[in-house]
C-alpha cells in the first residue's frame, strides 16, 4: 500500500479490522475503550503506511500499532506479576493428577474456552490472541510484545497453562 | 511434586516445560526424540499432553477466525475514521 491511496489503506483495513478489535479487547478495560483504540491504530496506519518498509509480515506491523494504540491511551487492565513457578501451574493444569474425561470434553468444548480465555489476565489473553488464534509465529508475536523470543515463548506456555487451569477448575466444579 | 519420573532420559518437569516448544515444532530433534520416548513411558504425562493438545488444537481451530464488528459499532469507525483522513 503506498502513501496516499485511499482505497487500498480502506480494502487492507476493513480486511484485518476484526482481528485488531479482537486484540485491543484483549488488552483494553472494556469494549468502548478498544472501539477507541482501533479508530486510532487505524488513523496511524494511514499515516505510517511509507514507513512499513515491506517488513515480513503486515498482520504484526498493525497489530504492534494496535498494542501502542492501547497502551498509550493508558486503557490496559491491570495484570499481575508472573513469578509463578512452572511446576505449581502445571499442577493446576492437572499435570500430574489423574484427568477424568470429562475434562478432555471440557477442553474440547468451544463455550468453555471462550469463558476461560475471557477470564485470564491480560498478559496471558494477548499472548493467546496473537499466537494461537491470530497465527502469528513466535518470532512475530514477540516483536509484537516488544519481547525477546525466549520471553515470548515463556508467556506463551503460562499462558496456556493457566487456559487448561481454568478449564480444570470448571471440571471440579461440575460447572 | 504430585508426579515425577525420569523415563527416556527427561524428568516429568523437563517435559512440562517443553510442551509448548514440543506442540509449535519449535524443539530440537534429539529433544523431540527424548520427549517422545517419555511420552511413549509415561502415562500420566502421556495424558496430559494429550489434554494440552486438544485445548490448544480447539483453541487455534475454533476461536481463530474473529468475529466481524457490529454494524453500528462498524459505522462508527469509519466515520471517525474517514473524518480524520479527509482532514
Amino acid at each position: 500500500m503506498k502513501a496516499g491511496d485511499r482505497a487500498a489503506f480502506t480494502r487492507l483495513a476493513r480486511r484485518h479490522q476484526a482481528s485488531l478489535f479482537r486484540y485491543a479487547v484483549s488488552l483494553a478495560r472494556s469494549k468502548a475503550d478498544a472501539e477507541d483504540a482501533l479508530q486510532k491504530t487505524l488513523i496511524a496506519i494511514w499515516k505510517s503506511a511509507a514507513t512499513f518498509g515491506g517488513r515480513a509480515s503486515v498482520k504484526a506491523w498493525m497489530l504492534t500499532i494496535t498494542r501502542n494504540s492501547v497502551f498509550r491511551a493508558g486503557r490496559v487492565r491491570e495484570a499481575p506479576t508472573d513469578d509463578e513457578p512452572l511446576a505449581a501451574l502445571g499442577q493446576q493444569a492437572g499435570w500430574g493428577n489423574e484427568n477424568p474425561e470429562e475434562l478432555l470434553q471440557r477442553l474440547q468444548r468451544i463455550e468453555s474456552l471462550e469463558r476461560a480465555l475471557n477470564e485470564l489476565p491480560p498478559t496471558d489473553r494477548e499472548a493467546l490472541v496473537l499466537r494461537d488464534l491470530e497465527g502469528l509465529s513466535g518470532e512475530e508475536t514477540a516483536e509484537v510484545l516488544g519481547l525477546s523470543l525466549a520471553a515470548t515463548k515463556s508467556r506463551l506456555h503460562r499462558a496456556r497453562l493457566r487456559l487448561m487451569a481454568r478449564l480444570t477448575e470448571e471440571s471440579a466444579d461440575g460447572s | 511434586m504430585a508426579h515425577e519420573r525420569n523415563v527416556g532420559g527427561l524428568t516429568c518437569s523437563e517435559v512440562l516445560s517443553h510442551l509448548s516448544d514440543y506442540l509449535d515444532g519449535e524443539v530440537e530433534p534429539a529433544t523431540r526424540l527424548n520427549i517422545e520416548n517419555h511420552l511413549r513411558g509415561c502415562d500420566v504425562c502421556e495424558r496430559f499432553g494429550g489434554h494440552f493438545s486438544a485445548a490448544v488444537a480447539t483453541l487455534r481451530r475454533n476461536l481463530g477466525p474473529a468475529e466481524e464488528l457490529e454494524s453500528e459499532a462498524d459505522a462508527r469507525l469509519w466515520q471517525s475514521v474517514n473524518a480524520a483522513l479527509d482532514e
